[in-house]
């Protein structure tokens, strides 16, 4: 099989484009560039994409990987010129290279958040045993304590750096922390927030 | 990114659907240009995005260095909700500009029921909703599209109408605004200067009189560079007009995404109720060799996984073989699907169907239109029952076990018999499914009856007729439902009161602005969408206005002055009220190309070349 990946960033004109949506962008895109993508077998046949992590809808990125098997081996330069060429504005393909990705360890990310306000100090926050928010399901409101997927938040720059799980096994957006520090810091009020991921990262904390 | 936009895009669904940027779409420094054009289509981006005509309109305008064209469509509730709140103006998707800095709105009218999302949407914008309250600086708002046949119900709100097919008009109209421009006129000056270029109607140049009884005395010119009548324009040869060869494709899911090409304009049948036959007349073909060329422009710059075709009725295309075979060629080599329209059923069609695989798994529809033989021929549908039953035999034996049948009530001179007769006839191709060689009967059949009511057009031979009422329509919904008796047929009907409010639109005069206006501060909008759709408050509207809808559902006679008889299609009035006769006499009339019936679009052809009607 020819196993390749690619690296890209998603920037400010195409953040409201939904990770669905998204699939079917970069499925449109190597037809238009003619790159042999395979695709799936049976009766509705699929490019063969695999999206690390997919991006929430209002947020930028510069860390987006996604595997891809192509139908016959091409050089990484060609691919990346042509498909770069094929995409809508916004989408910046930084790398492709051959081979498979440690995708499946993913386990964390790392988010900015630029909001209108920011708190002074942290530390009270992250010092909470559990930090409990309400989350909407199927049967109806149910109370999640999310404490163990923030492994930091960190003030940087003017902006909130947050280490949180990610992927398969915990998935905690930046947005929902946001919620829990408007409610668990006193007077403190977020604003409106922008959300960029930075970097998606193993158990360890190695970046992927 | 507006930070305010920004912040309320947050919140509201499918964001993306407002904020452009997506392939193809045209990017200019609206500094470069002379004229910026804000191309509305007035109905969700879902809806409008799968509307052929913008694409082509957008490309020619774009395709001009000096113009830069952009889209807007009506925000969703929430958008709505959220953009008042904000006061944040209506804008464009390509670059976030208020659409009150444009120098064009041009609104597509595709149906009656999006009338009110014109109004919400110029009320958003902030630009004054009547022609007449316009200043120098608010764009020229205007329309075209198939409602813009008869433009008298919205007169007062636009400053001038296209008639016909737009491909060469918007050049001129856009030739004639550096023009004036130049010459420092005022807004008036711009409105008379293309009052002479043919296909422009400007409302405002025209008086109206009225008769006692509310019919219309007089319609006349209140300057001398109005012309008396306005004749439709048309684009002679197709081959040669510019179609484009790029379409945006959208992020998000819209009705139809999928590459088109267009094969024919106009239809060579002349159905009594139809009113694209009768407007986009005369029938004009695409060579093959354009439409795959045309293919394979947009397949290679769309990325799209479907191609689809567009026309009145594609079975009619002279070259339907060859260009099936080419494009089938094509779409294999791309591994794109064909996507087909619904062609007449027959073994040509059915073994098309077959190469392309995908069209197996939906059903088959069929269109007798009319239950009894004698009301098909009332309406010149030229179907016989043997017809359709030798197709529904030909699909269930080639293994299909779903058909769709549309029919319509409310037409004039129907009986009961008429209405009893759908019932029948669906249970005919029940009876022909157990009749014909599918192996497994163990599948049952299924039948759906799509019945729609009828609507009265401007430009057909019905124009004259009544509209049913919406009881008389609900009335004959529930006698047919009882005429059925057989458990494999599925009759679904169409909500009869948007019919009744979209004939009156349809054949409306200058008077209805107002209720427009009024339905407009009762909160009417997105009427097209059963969620939204307010009858009580569009009724309350008529009654606040002192107008009756009755006036305008009610039948006319010859000597009447209809308020779009100022609109010169090519079809005379001399032809439309002989086919009337024709139809309370049900006889049928040949299709053009059996015998042309010198219907009077021929001379739209005059010198023109590649423009023929069938001798
Ligand atoms: S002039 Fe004759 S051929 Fe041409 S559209 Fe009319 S009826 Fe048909």
């Amino acid at each position: 099989m020819n196993d390749y990946y690619l690296t890209y960033k998603r920037g400010d004109s195409i953040k409201y484009v939904s990770h669905l949506d998204f699939v079917r962008v970069f499925g449109r895109a190597f037809r238009r560039a003619e790159l042999p993508i395979a695709y799936s077998e049976g009766f509705n046949p699929h490019p063969l994409l695999t999206f690390a992590l997919p991006l929430s809808v209002g947020y930028t990125s510069e860390c987006e990987l996604m595997e891809f098997v192509m139908e016959k081996e091409l050089e990484t330069e060609e691919i990346k010129e042509k498909l770069q060429k094929a995409m809508p504005i916004g989408i910046e393909i930084t790398e492709v290279c051959k081979g498979k990705t440690r995708m499946k360890k993913l386990d964390n990310a790392l988010y900015i958040v630029k909001a209108e306000s920011i708190p002074d100090d942290l530390s009270e926050f992250l010092s909470l045993d559990s930090i409990l928010i309400e989350k909407k399901t199927k049967s109806g409101i149910k109370e999640t304590d999310i404490r163990a997927d923030i492994k930091n938040i960190a003030l940087k720059d003017g902006c909130m750096e947050m280490l949180l799980s990610a992927g398969s096994r915990a998935n905690l957006k930046p947005e929902v922390v946001i919620n829990a520090m408007n409610k668990y810091i006193d007077g403190y009020n977020s604003g409106e927030c922008e959300y960029h991921r930075k970097q998606i990262l193993d158990g360890e904390f190695n970046p992927l | 990114m507006n930070k305010n936009l920004d912040k309320i895009l947050k919140r509201v669904q499918k964001a993306s659907r407002y904020t452009g940027g997506e392939l193809n779409s045209v990017v200019k420094n609206p500094e470069d240009v002379s004229i910026r054009y804000a191309f509305a289509f007035p109905d969700t981006y879902e809806v409008g995005m799968s509307h052929l005509g913008i694409k082509i309109l957008y490309h020619i305008l774009n395709q001009r260095e000096d113009t830069y064209c952009e889209r807007v469509f009506a925000p969703w509730i929430d958008m709505e909700e959220e953009m008042r709140k904000e006061n944040i103006p209506l804008f464009t998707n390509e670059t976030q500009t208020s659409v009150k800095e444009f120098d064009f709105l041009g609104v597509t009218l595709q149906y009656e029921m999006c009338y009110s999302n014109v109004l919400n949407m110029l009320d958003l914008a902030g630009i004054p909703l009547k022609s007449a309250d316009r200043g120098e600086d608010d764009p020229f708002v205007n329309a075209g599209g198939p409602c813009a046949y008869n433009p008298e119900p919205t007169a007062e709100i636009f400053d001038f109408f296209t008639m016909g097919e737009g491909e060469e008009v918007i050049g001129e109209l856009m030739d004639a605004y550096i023009e004036w421009k130049k010459s420092g006129g005022k807004r008036i000056d711009y409105l008379k200067r293309i009052a002479q270029i043919e296909g422009i109607y400007v409302p405002c140049l025209y008086d109206v009189e009225y008769n006692d009884d509310g019919t219309i005395k007089s319609m006349t010119p209140n300057c001398p560079e109005a012309k008396k009548t306005i004749r439709k324009r048309i684009v002679s040869d197709l081959d040669k007009v510019t179609y484009p060869d790029k379409f945006i494709v959208p992020f998000s899911d819209i009705v139809h995404d999928r590459a088109n090409i267009e094969v024919f304009r106009g239809c060579i049948r002349g159905c009594r109720f139809c009113q694209a036959g009768m407007i986009y007349r005369p029938v004009r073909e695409k060579s093959p060799g354009t439409l795959v060329c045309d293919a394979k422009n947009l397949i290679e710059s769309t990325g799209y996984e479907e191609m689809g075709l567009s026309s009145l009725s594609t079975s009619d295309y002279t070259k339907l073989p060859e260009l099936t075979d080419k494009l089938l060629e094509l779409t294999e080599e791309k591994r794109v699907s064909l996507s087909l329209p619904s062609l007449r059923v027959d073994n040509f069609s059915l073994d098309l169907m077959q190469r392309v695989q995908k069209v197996r798994k939906s059903g088959l529809t069929f269109a007798p239109e009319a239950g009894s033989q004698r009301m098909r021929d009332v309406i010149n549908k030229n179907v016989k029952e043997e017809d359709l039953i030798n197709s529904a035999t030909l699909a269930f034996n080639g293994g299909w076990s779903n058909v769709k049948l549309y029919f319509m009530i409310g037409l004039p001179y129907e009986n009961e018999e008429d209405i009893k007769g759908i019932a029948d006839l669906s249970h005919k191709v029940v009876e022909c499914y157990y009749e014909s060689d599918q192996t497994n009967k163990k599948r049952a059949p299924s039948v759906s009856l799509s019945v729609a009511s009828f609507v009265p057009k401007p430009f057909t031979p019905f124009q004259w007729a009544a509209q049913n009422t919406m009881d008389e329509l609900s009335e004959k919904q529930l006698f047919l439902k009882n005429q059925i008796r057989n458990r494999h047929v599925k009759y679904s009907y169409h909500q009869s009161d948007v019919s009744v409010l979209e004939g009156v639109f349809a054949r409306g005069d200058r008077k209805l602005n107002r209720v427009l206006i009024r339905a407009h501060e009762l909160g009417c909008k997105l009427d097209g969408w059963n969620e939204c759709f307010k009858l009580d408050a569009w009724k309350q509207a008529f009654s606040d206005c002192g107008i009756d809808m009755e006036f305008y559902t009610r039948s006319r006679e010859y000597d009447e002055n209809l308020p779009w008889d100022f609109v010169d299609i090519g079809v005379t009035k001399e032809f439309m009220k002989n086919e009337n006769e024709k139809a309370k006499k049900a006889v049928t009339t040949s299709n053009c190309r059996e015998k042309c019936s010198g219907c009077g679009a021929a001379s739209l052809c005059d010198k023109k070349e590649g423009c023929v009607c069938y001798e």
